[in-house]
């Protein structure tokens, strides 16, 4: 499933930056709505909908990269025995727990599109539209533990810069 | 009892941290067992609430473009430029170029609230240029984490705000009386690089040549552009266009008509900022939303509230009832940031505090401090994370590195305790 993988995660990637452009945007025009006198509603509401959306959707990707940190002081020292079953630990973990947020994410958007329940601000956006990013996000991050615990099992690397140094 | 409860918490938090489980996913596995533990509520429906509510803010909305702004910055020549500007200036200065952590966040922190937004975009420019002249990387890092805390004290402050509120004093009064501290604590951490650079002549690279005073103005006009975005960004606040938070947007703005007119603003360059500044928000962001949720958990199960009270009904004297608050927000800036532990204790902290005869202005500044000192403590310290994906380091490393800075801010906590006019002397002459 590897590469089909990795061309979700990039996919949802374009989505976040898309996202954060759009956030950019929606915070300029609000500026700009104000000196200019137009009457936009919910500009602010629109842009933390946007920044969210950036990022859970930047989920996946992240970890693939292998940026999202941890600390690995006890998986480098320990001897080979340990470290695989630490490593077998951490994905299983984190699977879990990324399967937890979607299921409850999932609830989330069903409990806000059935009780009809719509932003408190100016916008009155319906709550579910902008949680689904929420949902789909925190899905493709089950998508990629899966896949990494998959990995692991047929000794296949799977994060494509192992916690390497960002700034050399 | 719940002294018990919060260290068995600390002790469980710290063994899912050293097991390698990812920060964030840790934060928010650490909470869900507490709350299903100790409380009836729903767990995971208050969860994605919880998370949703945390991340979906307008307010938050600074710190990703800031963090693109510092991405933008690092890819275009105005990173070099700012060094190249400098360098003749901080040359006499022992510690010449680490002075620019210093100072870079002193000036960040004055466009931004947040601690994390100041050290990742100081870092970005400063850390890859210091390595590249040959700086070593300890004294470069700790600096860098010790400094990058004073976005949290020098204004406009995200905390002091939501002290103000809580305490019921004047925010403005708040942030003018942070300015003295803070700026108190730039120069303990500048005369602290000149004691170190006097001890190891060795490691610090050679000077350049010396120029003349001509020669220096001349190459300040490298740092023309940098001083024009800083100039730009604050402008926007204070002339009244743009919010706190809109600033940095200007600021992202600002970055990339800067990177366009010195002809470095490419495709590649936009997507690569771009991108980058995602994964680096997508990895603090998910941190947050778990530190938000361990927040709910620990306010249902009453634990700070609980705390402070148990500290309230010892009836310390002053001096000991300051140096247990010290030790009680380190503690607890372990699960939570600094603007949790604000809300969630203040209510009970405070008739305690006047009771003993502080003034409230005082003791803003004081938690503020505190605050800081708590973001380079381990194992829950936003600077060492934000330092760690900047580095590639361990966080026992980091907050080695760090370990010199946080002792400095005690001795600035302690400075103001003993001379409360530091804080105090300009709120009340203005």
């Amino acid at each position: 499933m590897g590469t089909f993988a990795s061309k979700i995660y990039r996919g949802m990637m374009l989505l976040a930056c898309i996202s954060m452009l759009a956030a950019f945007a929606a915070i300029m025009l609000g500026v700009v709505a104000r000196e200019a006198n137009w009457d936009i509603q919910g500009l602010d509401a629109y842009a933390g909908y946007s920044i969210a959306a950036a990022l859970f959707l930047a989920l996946p990707e992240t970890f693939h990269h292998g940026d999202h940190i941890r600390v690995s002081l006890l998986l480098q020292r320990l001897p080979d025995r340990f470290r695989v079953a630490l490593e077998y630990w951490s994905l299983l973990a984190g699977l879990s727990l990324a399967v937890f947020m979607t299921w409850y994410g999932a609830r989330l958007v069903w409990v806000s599109y059935v009780t009809h329940d719509v932003s408190p601000s100016a916008d009155a956006t319906p709550l579910w539209i902008p949680q689904i990013t929420m949902l789909i996000g925190c899905a493709g991050f089950a998508l990629a533990f899966a896949d990494a615990l998959i990995c692991r099992l047929r000794g296949q690397a799977f994060f494509a810069e192992n916690s390497a140094s960002n700034f050399e | 009892m719940e002294v018990i409860l919060a260290f068995g918490l600390i002790i469980a938090l710290l063994i899912v941290l050293g097991s390698g489980l990812w920060i964030g996913l840790s934060l928010l596995g650490v909470a869900l067992f507490a709350m299903q533990l100790f409380t009836s509520r729903p767990v995971g429906d208050s969860m994605m609430l919880t998370i949703w509510g945390s991340t979906s803010s307008w307010t938050l909305t600074a710190l990703p473009l800031f963090l693109w702004m510092g991405e933008i910055l690092f890819r275009s020549r105005l990173s070099s430029d700012m060094f190249k500007g400098l360098a003749p200036w901080l040359n006499r200065l022992p510690g010449r170029l680490l002075h620019t952590n210093v100072i870079g966040c002193t000036i960040f922190a004055a466009v931004s609230g947040s601690s994390a937004a100041t050290c990742a975009t100081i870092g970005k420019i400063t850390l890859p240029e210091l390595k590249r002249r040959g700086y070593p990387d300890d004294i470069a890092i700790g600096t860098l984490a010790g400094a990058g805390t004073l976005g949290l004290l020098i204004p406009p402050s995200i905390i002091m705000i939501v002290y103000g509120v809580a305490a019921n004093v004047s925010i403005a009064k708040l942030f003018i009386a942070g300015v003295i501290p803070g700026l108190m604590l730039a120069t303990l951490f500048m005369g602290y690089i000149i004691v170190w650079a006097l001890f190891n002549k060795d490691k610090v690279p050679p000077p350049e040549a010396g120029t003349t005073f001509a020669q220096k103005i001349y190459e300040s006009r490298h740092l023309i552009p940098v001083v024009s975005l800083i100039a730009l960004v604050l402008g926007s606040i204070y002339s009244g266009l743009a919010t706190a938070t809109e600033a940095a947007a200007f600021g992202v703005a600002g970055s990339l008509a800067l990177a366009a007119i010195e002809r470095s603003l490419t495709w590649t360059l936009f997507k690569e900022g771009l991108v980058a500044a995602c994964r680096v928000y997508c990895m603090i962001g998910l941190i947050l939303a778990g530190a938000a949720f361990l927040t709910l958990s620990m306010g249902f199960m009453g634990l700070p509230r609980h705390l402070a009270e148990f500290i309230g009904s010892l009836n310390l004297s002053p001096f000991v009832l300051i140096l247990m608050l010290t030790g009680f927000f380190i503690v607890l800036g372990c699960f939570l940031d600094g603007i949790s532990m604000v809300v969630l204790t203040m209510a009970v902290l405070l008739p305690t505090v006047q009771k003993a005869g502080f003034d409230l202005i005082w003791f803003g500044i004081f938690i503020v401090l505190v605050v800081e000192m708590a973001q380079i403590t381990p194992p829950v310290g936003f600077n060492l994370f934000v330092l760690q994906n900047l580095t590639g380091r361990e966080i026992t490393y980091l907050a080695r590195t760090a370990m010199p800075l946080f002792f400095l801010m005690l001795v600035a906590v302690l400075a103001t305790y003993f001379v409360q006019d530091i804080v105090l002397w300009l709120p009340n002459h203005m």
